[in-house]
């Protein structure tokens, strides 16, 4: 009698355990009737001025040996034989999560605070460089790119955007944060680990204008929060 | 033959049980399928540009661009951690998408890096 119950007992544990799953899955198959589009931005900042998770200059070909480095501000200009150039990188491993290699990277965006502008629309043309260089010694003579104007050609650009104060330029004004300026497909490149992350460059798409055609914005070294440069990365971890 | 009947009876009632459990594991893996695909864009796989408005070098708000009108009426959570503080808020996503500024409950200080979550619930 007592091995008929004991044998009762253990086939209804048994069915009461198949059973009592169902309860349990009904509670986690509730996360899946949310609807949810989950971003994560990570947003580096050129602050405070002595930091160096970001770097920033300009060549200036007027001024070739010279380093300029630790100006406040950084400046584009097409001129005859005055043309310059930026230079700034961000050190992407200071994201906190850090950037998965295999997160997606939805949109890039590189943010400078524009304190002049040309009269004229210009373009100027983003390339990513391809050689380490140094805040402190990079000069117009020693630049990854070389002295030869247009240089790299326009075609190899990988992001652009244009400034000036005519109708239909895309940035008219100053004081405030140019757009237009996205490099999503090289933040990838550099997340995903296919190209290494010298940063970029930023020339006039045509170098040796006969009237000086001046783009300038703030550098990290002007100490100002509101006007630092900055990358903003927006990702998903989930393709 | 009693007890041959009773063996019979209490391992059919087990496998009943086993057969019920059996099932209820297929579901689990069904389970795990869905919790994956719930982080999966829903309304945009899209960029949002996300841009923090500052005010005395802190974050007040962060605005929210280049939603697609699928994401109109969907709820819009911000979170901004700075490293230090944490700052979130939400705001509903205009009907037409577009883009919509999310205040925060706190102002945390503008850092050299600062990782803004969004999720979009709904809609």
């Amino acid at each position: 009698m007592i091995r008929r119950r004991l044998r009762l007992l253990a086939a209804s544990a048994g069915f009461l355990l198949g059973v009592g799953l169902l309860p349990g899955l009904a509670a986690s198959l509730s996360l899946t009737s949310h609807n949810f589009t989950p971003y994560r931005t990570c947003t580096i900042t050129a602050t405070p001025s002595t930091t160096t998770a970001v770097i920033d200059t300009t060549a200036r070909q007027a001024s070739a040996t010279s380093n300029f480095g630790t100006l406040t501000t950084i400046t584009v200009s097409s001129s005859g034989a005055a043309n310059q150039r930026i230079y700034l990188r961000f050190d992407l491993t200071v994201c906190s999560p850090a950037i998965a290699a295999s997160a997606t990277v939805r949109l890039a965006t590189l943010r400078l605070y524009m304190t002049a502008i040309p009269a004229a629309c210009r373009i100027l043309d983003l390339y990513p460089v391809t050689a380490a260089w140094v805040e402190t010694t990079l000069t117009w003579n020693n630049q990854p790119f070389g002295t030869v104007l247009n240089n790299p050609p326009t075609a190899s650009r990988t992001g652009t955007f244009s400034v000036g104060t005519p109708a239909g330029c895309q940035n008219q004004g100053t004081g405030t944060y140019v757009t237009g300026a996205t490099v999503t497909a090289d933040v990838a490149g550099f997340v995903a680990g296919t190209s290494t992350n010298f940063g970029w460059m930023i020339r006039d798409d045509a170098e040796g204008s006969g009237t000086t055609r001046t783009a300038t914005f703030s550098a990290k070294q002007l100490g100002s929060v509101a006007q630092a440069p900055q990358l903003v990365i927006t990702y998903v971890t989930v393709p | 033959m009693k007890h041959l009947r009773q063996v019979v009876l209490a391992l059919l009632v087990m496998a009943t049980g086993a057969a019920i459990g059996a099932a209820a594991s297929v579901n689990v893996t069904s389970t795990t399928l869905g919790v994956a695909t719930a982080t999966v864009p829903r309304c945009t796989a899209s960029g949002l540009s996300v841009l923090q408005n500052l005010s005395a070098g802190t974050v007040t708000s962060v605005t929210v661009g280049v939603l697609p009108a699928a994401c109109g009426g969907a709820i819009l959570q911000v979170t901004v951690n700075n490293g230090v503080t944490s700052a979130s808020g939400s705001a509903a996503v205009p009907g037409g998408g577009g883009s919509v500024t999310v205040a925060l409950g706190s102002t945390p200080a503008v850092t050299a890096v600062e990782q803004t979550d969004l999720v979009l619930v709904g809609p």
